[in-house]
């Protein structure tokens, strides 16, 4: 295809306002007016938190920061660094993302890869006993005493582990190596390659897109779940932040006093960069959120192009 | 990725680590208020390395200079670590192997260290004077993320060593050797200062170094034979030891330690397994006609072994208790484990790898199994049936004994396939021992009936010989299998053999459980006699098969399959086993057989007792009044998305769709973070701007009430989702045929026409799926967010079906309403699945299609 071409196809598709009514205008004016609020409505909120944990802590709590930062400090971000066991809540929320999206992804993507292959015993059962699951749930208790019978309360692995199959990835999956020519399996398959080898050395680069879709989803899921931590570890190990910013929301006033115990007493601190339970628990907020807003603009077009494939099975 | 950037991110990484605190120290307030200043905050890994034990306050606490802290790994670990990333700057053949090499045993030193001063944090004189962080893997897991670089970079730039298939055989053979040779290696160092001991002598006995053959082979005397013949024990706490006894929390663990009475070290059936194993390897891969396959299926299995004997000794647990002198001591705490067994299990490992590339260097097709096909399914149940008299001989039975009249489990003793067998009892189990010292049980007979010390031995006499009967019977009749199998005869008969000696271990269990009396406590089985009975029948699986060309593809796939198939049915079938609770008044700790069955009694308090009744209406409404709000504009993402298909400016629109997806993908805590800064009664910038325009006068509650909370929650869920769900829309809308709009357009049709006509008849089918979809999940509005925003003001109103249960169970912690809560799940399952076969239903009565 030529460029000229190219080009040509590029024109036709491009709405053409040679002259655009009266009434087209308004309606943009108000269209654009409109999106453009929802939009700010959308991210307003991630800039009041961010200028109110970088303003002066005595500003914020008189309530004088509602448009733009004054007296721009960095003190919280260093205190709530020096929070006892904040660190190690840090490790648990990277180690659980990490390990839990690799787990996840990886048993989804080959048990995704095993249910297309229709010489398997009982195929058919198999794949119904796993999809079935999607649309029952054994309810809270059950589900809770079950991890508890298994040994899984107090226990890192309860947060990667359970995640190995979910329907709804593997029927992604599915979808998506059914889509594939079955010829490239088939020239592996006569050269001697097993099933493990046929799915490294083929499925495996051919069906990257979903499995990025899938990476990010569980990555989110993982980094943002916070009920778990809350039911399933009990004695208080192996805390993640998402569960610590909650915790903190509820035990604002502790949380006061536990930050000024480990500021300097003898000097006197200064009012603007005191912590308070307030620029405590919103710059935890803000620690929480960084990961996600630093990779989300890179990993945006993945989520649409998962949502699409969904969209094609649904 | 360039190689020149491995060593900088390592070394970038590994110096962060050294200023990451590993462990805390905490101190008991009554025993020295002060010592919150003295001490400090943490101890990172820069100290530990610097310093090692001094990098703990002795002179505030005397005892911290015993801890061993395993630095000399951290350092050796580190050094290695920093060695292979520089090696793999050396563009030379071979070296990125070497540099993972390096890196291989770099991970296993931090693993070493990790493990050592996870020991020391655990063990009974310093679990309460230091808390160990996880950070103090964070070496190890630098390591591994080296580690997978470099396999990344050998795998990209194919780069390999040349040897020829008959080298890399003979070094696996050498591996193999000097695997088996680190068995002599010392595996395990005790060394107490004198100051702590009433006299050198004692000091003398207690010191000592153990060698990892020892250790296998528990020839290692139990602490208490030591006092019996020298006398040394009996004052071994008089010295500054005894002043730690507060430290360690519970006391009498500490004195209880050197009370146990002998008990017999079983030899480690695993390691010499696999030790025996690596003698063959190196056999068969010294004879120059011997079959090279074989050679790495011993290494392979040898490996197996290895590593999970090496896994066991490298952890210091509770069971630790009650094993030989050496390994109290590190329950102690005083122990400093070796690199010996993880040098062992690298030897085997590297062996194994020899043994695979010799075959991949042998001029054979690319693709072929180790394994020639004729031979693969008879070999790996021959493995099978090893695996399965392996964990016969091992620890199948576990008494915990209880003291007559009190809950508390007061002792757990194991015992072993093949002690049952020689008929050997543990003196532990004829008359059991509390930890505390005294005896369960007396000679007088107590209260619950004749439990005295010789009714108890008679008990447990019967039981461990029944338990050694059995295994007798189904070691004999496993070997039987074994040996018709590697005889070639019939296969059926070797099926049946396999598959009785399933049935017989089943059979064992039931005699150990079954003949201990309730009130002595509980007898199970332990992991060891579970696991032997799938591998029989798998073993009895592939004996069907063996000699075969080669196992059909269909149950190949199934074998495949089948780990998945067991996940599911852990995670996701097997709680529907506590369903069962809704027809009990279910108490906690209990076993199920004692529980009292009331049949539906909850059930139908759910409609006759006033409590509960009015209760579940009130959530009912609340779920179904939010559910119900989130259905009524569920036409607005549709809408969003027609409109913002309406813009042309293709920037424009992809900004507004990034950035109203972006609430999608934070946390609930995240959201509720939002409001209690915007929402804030007289800072946030709602109340401002309320007041501002005069729409209020005062300062209002926004969080803290009930009013218009369904409206709240659904504006927060609208926040969070309308751009989100449009993504759905817009999927669709790109895929109407284009040709739609131009016909219209030469129409004449307008802007409101075309989506009239074209667009929104367009998306109604995808419309109509999701509202289907969401009308059977009414009841499964989560939690999260009321969770997030539930407070005591408005709990009333927010409480939706899910926050209620949890509230009412796991929060309120306490556990008289888990079956009434079990119950409600189940109804509200049924309802679910219900209302989802009928949208189906619906659905295809309507459209012809379905929308499961």
């Amino acid at each position: 295809m030529t460029i000229a071409k190219r080009k040509e196809i590029k024109d036709m598709n491009r709405p053409r306002h040679i002259r655009q009514s009266k009434g087209d205008i308004i309606f943009n004016i108000i269209n654009y007016t409109i999106f453009l609020l929802i939009t700010l409505a959308c991210l307003f909120p991630f800039y009041y938190l961010f200028i109110n944990t970088i303003s002066s802590n005595e500003l914020v709590r008189l309530g004088r920061i509602q448009l733009y930062p004054m007296e721009i400090h960095l003190e919280n971000y260093v205190q709530v660094m020096k929070i006892p066991g904040i660190m190690d809540a840090l490790f648990v929320s990277v180690a659980r993302t990490v390990l839990g999206t690799l787990w996840t992804v990886a048993g989804c993507a080959f048990l995704g890869y095993l249910v297309t292959k229709q010489e398997m015993w009982l195929r058919k059962v198999w794949y119904r006993l796993i999809i079935i699951t999607m649309y029952f749930s054994a309810g809270l208790i059950p589900w809770y005493m079950n991890l508890r019978n298994l040994g899984f309360l107090d226990n890192f692995w309860v947060y990667v582990i359970p995640g190995l199959v979910s329907p709804y990835n593997v029927i992604l999956v599915k979808t998506f190596i059914e889509g594939l020519p079955p010829s490239l399996e088939e020239s592996a398959t006569l050269d001697g390659a097993g099933y493990t080898r046929v799915f490294i050395s083929v499925i495996l680069p051919l069906i990257t897109p979903i499995l990025a879709t899938l990476c990010i989803f569980s990555a989110v899921g993982q980094w943002n779940s916070f009920t778990d931590t809350m039911m399933l570890m009990p004695s208080g190990k192996n805390y993640t932040l998402q569960f610590l910013l909650y915790k903190y929301q509820r035990e604002a006033q502790s949380l006061a006093a536990l930050v000024r115990n480990t500021q300097d007493t003898n000097a006197l601190a200064n009012i603007a960069t005191k912590q308070t339970s307030l620029s405590v628990q919103m710059t935890v907020a803000m620690v929480v959120t960084l990961p996600i807003l630093c990779v989300y603009p890179f990993f945006q077009r993945f989520f649409v192009k998962g949502i699409m494939i969904g969209a094609v099975k649904g | 990725m360039k190689r020149r950037w491995l060593p900088l991110l390592t070394a970038l990484l590994a110096i962060l680590m050294l200023l990451t605190p590993v462990a805390k120290l905490q101190v008991h307030s009554s025993i020295a208020p002060e010592t919150n200043v003295a001490f400090p905050e943490s101890i990172t890994l820069g100290n530990i390395i610097l310093v090692g034990n001094d990098a703990m306050p002795v002179e505030v606490e005397p005892a911290l200079g015993l801890a061993s802290m395993g630095q000399w790994y951290l350092l050796a670990g580190l050094i290695l670590l920093a060695a292979a990333a520089l090696l793999s700057l050396v563009r030379r053949r071979g070296m990125l192997i070497a540099s993972a090499g390096v890196t291989l045993v770099a991970a296993l030193m931090l693993y070493a260290f990790g493990q050592q001063i996870n020991n020391v944090g655990n063990s009974l004189l310093f679990t309460l004077l230091l808390e160990i962080q996880a950070w103090a893997w964070a070496p190890l897991v630098i390591a591994i993320i080296q580690l997978i670089v470099l396999v990344v970079f050998i795998l990209k730039e194919k780069d390999g060593i040349d040897l020829s298939d008959k080298a890399w055989r003979r070094l696996g053979g050498l591996l193999a050797i000097l695997a088996a040779l680190c068995l002599l290696l010392p595996s395990h160092v005790v060394s107490v200062p004198e100051t702590i001991t009433a006299s050198p002598a004692d000091a003398a006995e207690i010191n000592r170094t153990l060698s990892l053959l020892d250790e296998v082979l528990g020839k290692e005397p139990n602490l208490q034979t030591i006092a019996a013949e020298k006398g040394v024990f009996a004052d071994v706490l008089t010295g500054d030891l005894a002043a730690l006894e507060p430290y360690s929390g519970d006391a009498t663990n500490i004195k209880g330690i050197f009370v146990i009475k002998t008990v017999t070290t079983a030899p480690n059936v695993m390691m010499i397994a696999g030790v025996v194993l690596l003698a063959l390897a190196l056999l068969l891969s010294m004879l120059p006609r011997a079959d090279r396959w074989f050679a790495v299926c011993c290494e392979v299995l040898a490996l197996v072994l290895v590593a999970g004997s090496v896994i066991g000794l490298m952890t210091i647990g509770e069971g630790d208790m009650f094993t030989s002198a050496t390994r109290q001591l590190s329950k102690l705490g005083l122990g400093t484990l070796t690199f010996a067994p993880l040098l062992m299990l690298t030897l085997v490992l590297a062996s194994a790898l020899c043994g695979v590339m010799s075959i991949r260097t042998a001029n054979e097709p690319y693709f072929v199994n180790p394994i020639p096909e004729k031979q693969r399914n008879r070999f790996v149940a021959v493995s099978l049936i090893i695996i399965s008299i392996a964990l016969m001989l091992a620890p199948g039975a576990s008494y915990s004994f209880t003291k007559p009249g009190m809950n508390k489990v007061q002792t757990t003793v194991a015992i072993s396939g093949a002690e049952a067998m020689v008929f050997s009892t543990p003196e532990d189990i004829l008359s059991p021992k509390s930890t505390q010292g005294k005896p369960l049980y007396t000679e007088t007979a107590s209260k619950t009936g004749n439990l005295t010390d010789a009714g108890v031995a008679e008990i447990m006499t019967g039981t461990t010989r029944s338990f050694g009967i059995a295994t007798w019977v189904s070691v004999a009749v496993t070997l039987g299998a074994l040996l018709l199998l590697l005889m070639n005869k019939n296969r059926k008969a070797i099926i049946a053999l396999l598959l009785s000696a399933a049935v017989l271990r089943v059979v064992t269990w039931l005699l150990v459980t079954l003949q201990m009396p309730k009130v002595m406590g509980s007898a199970t089985g332990t992991m060891f006699l579970y696991a032997s009975i799938p591998t029989l029948v798998f073993a009895a699986f592939f004996a069907w098969f063996a000699n075969a060309n080669e196992l059909p593809k269909k149950y190949k796939l199934f074998l495949m399959m089948l780990p998945f198939l067991v996940a599911v049915f852990l995670f996701s079938y097997l709680p529907l086993y506590g369903w069962s609770y809704a027809f009990y008044n279910y108490q906690f700790g209990k076993p199920m057989s004692e529980q009292e069955f009331v049949g539906l009694k909850w059930f139908t308090e759910l409609i006759t007792n006033q409590g509960h009744r009015d209760n579940i209406v009130r959530v009912m409404k609340n779920t179904f009044g939010m559910s119900g709000l989130g259905l009524l504009t569920s036409w607005m993402p549709m809408v969003f998305a027609i409109f913002l298909n309406e813009i042309t400016n293709v920037r424009f629109k992809k900004f507004v769709q990034i950035f109203t997806t972006l609430p999608n993908f934070i946390s609930w805590a995240l959201v509720f973070s939002f409001a209690m800064a915007m929402f804030a009664m007289d800072t946030g910038i709602f109340s401002k701007f309320m007041l501002g325009i005069g729409a209020i006068d005062q300062p209002v509650a926004w969080l803290n009430s009930s009013e218009h909370i369904w409206l709240k929650m659904w504006a927060w869920g609208t926040w969070k989702g309308l751009g989100w769900g449009a993504i759905m829309y817009l999927a669709a809308i790109s895929g109407i045929d284009q040709e739609l709009y131009e016909a219209a357009q030469v129409d004449g049709a307008g802007r409101w026409a075309k989506i009239r006509y074209i667009t929104l008849p367009g998306l109604l089918p995808t419309f109509f799926v999701l509202l289907m979809l969401n009308i059977s999940n009414i009841l499964n509005n989560g939690m999260d967010q009321y969770l997030a925003f539930q407070n005591s003001m408005n709990k009333n109103t927010i409480e939706v079906l899910d926050l209620y249960v949890y509230n009412i169970t796991i929060a309120s912690g306490g556990t008289t309403l888990y079956s009434f809560a079990t119950a409600i799940g189940i109804l509200k399952t049924i309802v679910s699945v219900t209302l989802l076969f009928t949208a189906n239903f619906a659905s295809k009565k309507l459209r012809g299609e379905s929308i499961m």
